[in-house]
């Protein structure tokens, strides 16, 4: 059953697909911003340069059960550097654990990963991730987080393949392919299609295909509003299309004007918890 | 006008009727076997272990539930085997498992994700101020002295040892999961190509197996057989009844009976939407060998009438000859059918129930075809006499060729010694019910396939080399979520797998509890008394969340569920035979409910090896039920027929006696009672009685219509009757002896054991019966108003 609903789902979308692209490709194509363009507009926004929220994650298996945490977290750039750190606050059980991620520009550099364990009472150093290693037990990698709403430009080539509707917005599609099969390889996708929503360049919906070119999973960013002046997603869904696991991040309380303190982002801090 | 008379004049009418229109009826019966036909290609194959037990057992229905819970796959499995000095930690063999997994990634159906080997899992290593998980090797090490730094951090890892890496370190695997199961067969395939490019060297084996492969490959082998075993049995049946009547029509009329049976069976199997399983390969030659037996009946009778009266119509001979055939030919039928349907009563696995329907079916369509199509087609043809049977002149009784004068010597050793045979009866008798008391219940699935076959020498070296590949699984549930985290839980856990492995032939377990203890060893810079289960129920919680900062949201879906409700323990067996499987289970259902189960905690058995203890269990009660059956409805049928208990009672002897002996080979012997050898009761039954019926319906005919003395009667019955009846024999004895050449192996012994059963109830029908009533002379035999007169008129079609 669960694979020919997701047949069927496909067959949908191709038939969609098949039913909007003549009359655009041929008619329209001259008029569309170019893959790099779309790409640049969505880099270009401002993403605040620290911002603080809470967000809960919600986890859910194949068989419906549900995982639920709730954490507080902050990030901040300098410069290139990116810091972030994440508070657990519920479950009880969990409550106080602290993740801390440094991520540096440089690619051949690794990042820094430390966890601090409540119930050990120790900062914990972890090895950095892989790109394209799923992220706290999420269906996001460590690359989409690390991405927020933003794209990579030098890991794809980009073509923008048409239009169509998110949530009642228009968007152009944009086909990303991995410049080479080795970061094909790292990222774990061979291909990526973006919704694009022109009126304020975001992304409202991503489709990954695995490196055999199945369709492996789709983020729906819903949500989009403005906070503080910046156009901020309040709502991610998830879905793993192979494994029908799920994923939804819902963050709220965002501030991107009270600022961060530096100190938030050291081992004495996520020892000491919130 | 008595009842028996009533009975012959209605038959008369009948086969005046046949005869009448033989071509419509000859039409008919040629449109229906292309009817039947018809239906023939869309039967499907259902190869799977899970086939022979019923899908709504509840052992089945659970194991699924756990597979479902927590998504248990029947995997693909290359092992990779070197017995040399260093095992598989050395340059070489550790590049062959990088180039394997590297190759099955490219391969169609297998989730690249999902392929676990040396060169994809991840080592957690304890340091000073944290943990790192890091893959073994990024690339195969180039020196020895990295091989065995390899072998040391894997030898450190204990989830891995036994089942990814052989515990001495000769054998590796490579398991892959497949994105759709039913595709098995394919992927096997390609995975024997990959392992033949693969660049081994001298002392490096490779060996593919995994359930996955056995169910995709069982296919594959069962038509391969099935296309050997039929055309050998049509032959070596075309050729009984040519050495029979040596003329054409012989020939040619049981083979048109068989395929009438044979395709009818197959077809109305197909048409009824029950797979094709692999002991189905039997049916159609069981078929064949049954189907023959009527026709050869009614054509030995033919033959001596066409000897007799050379010059009446053929149409006379025709309805003469069924006069006298039909009612042991409906008989033996009748009988042959409650043997199977013994069989479909008694069996719970669907694969022998049906086998048991179907034939009977067959055995039904034989004789249906042997009623009417066959004198139909008798009536067209000319007479012509067989050389087989050729007239003593001046005497109302047929000479025969040197197979009558054979049984005629034998029949005299009769007359000579009814008590000594007797006795040797009643010896073998005693003999068999010591032989029964000794039969072992066993069997193994891989039994299916022939030892020599890749397949079963892959199972054998993993299960050698490696903790084994049959899995026991015992699901712990516990009421609330996250009840898992406490620490008393998981101890208990740990208690029942410490448990399991001083278990005979369990040699190693895995659940939730030894991940635990390893990332507390890593959690404390790698010291070994770290590997231990925390003591808080928080730190198992954050344990969790630690492991997935660089885990797989699935990562640990095959030991617990997702609320940490239930988890999964799963012991590894080397061997998957029913008396192993008994001793663990028993063992572990008693450990359970002594030590385990305790108020918020219980544990179930699951697994496969659950699920074929279950199943086989019954496979000795069906199998004395079946006999009973199969027994209690020939004993009626003999009993009704011949209007007497004696009858019926006398007729089971030598099949009893023949049971009794089979008991005797298989107990002294050590030949288990199992798949093949449960089914060859019921069915030995069913058709041993038919040598009876047709030697008490021919002694009851010589006595009482023909008035000869005893010792007259046996000695005139071994050259007519005794002669058909060893025709018969030879055709059964070699249809099932073409299932010896079988090479699934359950139907090889199936065969073997059908065939001696049947040459057995052949010798003690031709000895211990006329011995029987030699010395006994039963009052059956002279009763006038038994139903089985033969005292025919007679009989002048005019026309």
């Amino acid at each position: 059953m669960k694979t020919l609903t997701r047949h069927t789902r496909k067959g949908l979308i191709t038939v969609l697909i098949l039913a909007i692209s003549p009359a655009t490709n041929t008619l329209q194509a001259a008029d569309w911003p170019t893959g790099d363009e779309i790409a640049q507009r969505i880099n270009a926004r401002d993403e605040g340069e620290a911002v603080s929220r809470n967000l809960t994650m919600e986890m859910i298996d194949r068989r419906g059960k549900k995982r639920v945490r709730e954490t507080r977290g902050f990030r901040k750039y300098y410069g290139d550097e990116k810091r972030s750190v994440i508070f657990y606050q519920q479950p009880k059980n969990v409550k106080d654990t602290a993740f801390m991620t440094y991520d540096y520009p440089q690619a051949d550099v690794d990042d820094d990963q430390w966890l601090y364990l409540p119930a050990m009472r120790k900062v914990r150093r972890i090895s950095a991730s892989d790109r394209g290693d799923y992220f706290l037990g999420t269906d996001f990698t460590y690359e989409d987080i690390k991405l927020e709403s933003k794209v990579s430009i030098a890991d794809y080539t980009r073509k923008t393949t048409g239009e169509d509707e998110v949530d009642g917005h228009h968007c152009y599609v944009v086909e990303a392919l991995p410049v080479d099969d080795e970061t094909a390889k790292e990222l774990g996708y061979s291909r990526v299609e973006q919704c694009v929503d022109d009126a304020i360049w975001m992304v409202r919906r991503s489709r990954f295909w695995d490196t055999r070119g199945k369709l492996l999973k789709t983020i729906h960013t819903r949500g989009i509003r403005q906070v503080q002046g910046i156009w901020t997603q309040h709502h991610l869904e998830v879905e793993n299309h192979k494994t029908s696991h799920r994923t939804v991040f819902t963050f709220s309380e965002v501030d991107y004007v009270k600022g961060v303190h530096d100190g938030v982002f050291t081992q004495k801090a996520i020892r000491r918890g919130l | 006008m008595n009842s028996s008379e009533l009975n012959q004049t209605q038959a008369r009418y009948f086969f005046l009727g046949v005869t009448a229109w033989p071509k419509t009826i000859i039409a008919i019966g040629l449109i229906l076997i292309i009817g039947f036909a018809s239906f023939i290609p869309t039967l499907e194959k259902d190869t799977r272990a899970d086939a022979f037990i019923p899908p709504d057992h509840p052992a089945l229905l659970f194991r699924d539930k756990v597979e479902d819970i927590f998504g248990l796959q029947d995997p693909m499995v290359i092992a990779l085997v070197n017995e040399g000095e260093a095992g598989i930690f050395n340059p070489h063999s550790l590049e062959v498992v990088e180039w394997l997994t590297r190759r099955l990634e490219t391969v169609d159906n297998i989730d690249p994700e999902r392929i676990t080997s040396l060169a994809t899992e991840n080592d957690i290593i304890g340091t000073e101020d944290g943990m790192l998980v890091e893959p073994f090797f990024e690339t195969p090490p180039r020196t020895q002295a990295a091989a065995n730094a390899v072998r040391t951090a894997v030898m450190d890892f204990p989830l891995y040892v036994g089942s990814l890496v052989s515990r001495d370190g000769t054998g590796t695997l490579i398991v892959a999961e497949l994105d759709d199961q039913t595709n098995a067969q394919q992927v096997y395939e390609e995975l024997l190509q990959i392992v033949e490019q693969a660049p081994v060297q001298e002392g490096e084996q490779l060996y593919v197996a995994g359930e996955g492969a056995v169910a995709g490959y069982m296919g594959a082998y069962i038509d391969a057989d099935a296309f050997r075993l039929n055309p050998i049995a049509g032959l070596v049946i075309t050729l009984v009844c040519f050495v029979a009547f040596r003329t054409l029509r012989g020939t040619l009329i049981p083979n048109l009976v068989v395929a009438a049976t044979a395709v009818s069976a197959l077809g109305l199997m197909a048409a009824a939407g029950v797979s094709f399983f692999v002991i189905t390969n039997a049916l159609p030659v069981v078929l064949i060998g049954i189907a023959v037996a009527d026709s050869i009946h009614i054509l030995s009778q033919y033959y001596e009438e066409v000897a007799l009266h050379p010059d009446d119509t053929p149409r006379d001979v025709t309805v003469r000859t069924m006069l006298h055939m039909w009612r042991p030919v409906t008989l033996t039928s009748l009988t042959t059918m409650a043997g199977f349907l013994g069989l479909y009563f008694a069996s719970m696995m669907p694969p022998m129930q049906y086998f048991g329907l179907f034939a009977m079916i067959g055995v039904g369509v034989a004789w249906v075809y042997s009623l009417t199509v066959v004198p139909a087609v008798l009536s067209l043809l000319r007479l012509k006499p067989s050389r087989a049977y050729s007239i003593q002149a001046g005497e109302n009784s047929s000479r025969v060729d040197g197979f009558g004068r054979v049984l005629d010597v034998l029949g005299r050793a009769v007359v000579r010694a009814p008590r000594r045979i007797l006795l040797v009866a009643v010896t073998l008798i005693v003999i068999g019910g010591i032989g029964a008391s000794k039969i072992q219940l066993d069997e193994t699935l891989i039994r299916v396939f022939h030892h020599e076959e890749p397949l079963h020498i892959a199972d054998s070296t993993l299960n050698r080399v490696f903790d084994g590949t049959h899995y026991l699984d015992i699901m712990i549930e516990t009421p609330e979520p996250e009840d898992l985290f406490k620490p008393e839980h998981l101890q208990r856990i740990e208690a029942l797998q410490r448990w399991l492995e001083i278990q005979p032939h369990v040699n190693g377990t895995t659940s939730i509890v030894d991940y635990l203890k390893q990332m507390n060893k890593a959690l404390h810079e790698d010291s070994k008394e770290a590997y231990r289960l925390p003591e808080d129920p928080d730190l198992v919680a954050q344990y969790f969340l630690l492991y997935s900062a660089s885990g797989d949201p699935t990562d640990f879906q095959e030991e617990v569920d997702y609320d940490y409700q239930l988890a999964n323990v799963r012991a590894r067996l080397d061997d998957g035979r029913y008396s192993v499987e008994k001793v663990v289970i028993e063992a572990a259902q008693q450990y359970i409910d002594d030590e385990f189960n305790a108020p918020g905690i219980k544990a179930y058995l699951s697994g496969r090896v659950n699920v074929d203890y279950h199943w086989i269990k019954r496979l000795g009660e069906s199998h004395v039920v079946s006999v009973a059956i199969s027994l209690l409805l020939v004993w009626l049928m003999a009993t009704v027929s011949f209007r007497s208990a004696v009858a019926g009672t006398i007729a089971l002897l030598p099949v009893v006696t023949t049971i009794l002996t089979i008991y005797a080979v298989m107990g002294f012997s050590g030949i288990w009672l199992s798949i093949g050898t449960s089914m060859f009761a019921a069915i030995s039954i069913g058709l041993g009685v038919d040598f009876s019926i047709h030697t008490i319906e021919r002694l009851q005919s010589l006595l009482r219509d023909t008035r000869l003395s005893v010792d007259e009667a046996i000695l005139k019955l071994y050259p007519s009757t005794g002669r058909a009846l060893l025709f018969n024999f030879a055709a059964l004895a070699l249809g099932f002896g073409v299932l010896t050449t079988s090479k699934v192996v359950v139907l090889h012994e199936f065969g073997v054991l059908v065939a001696v059963a049947i040459a057995t109830s052949f010798l003690s029908s031709m000895t211990v019966l006329p011995a029987l009533v030699k010395v006994f002379k039963p009052g059956f035999l002279w009763q006038e108003n038994a139903a089985t007169s033969t005292a025919i008129p007679q009989t002048q079609t005019t026309n």
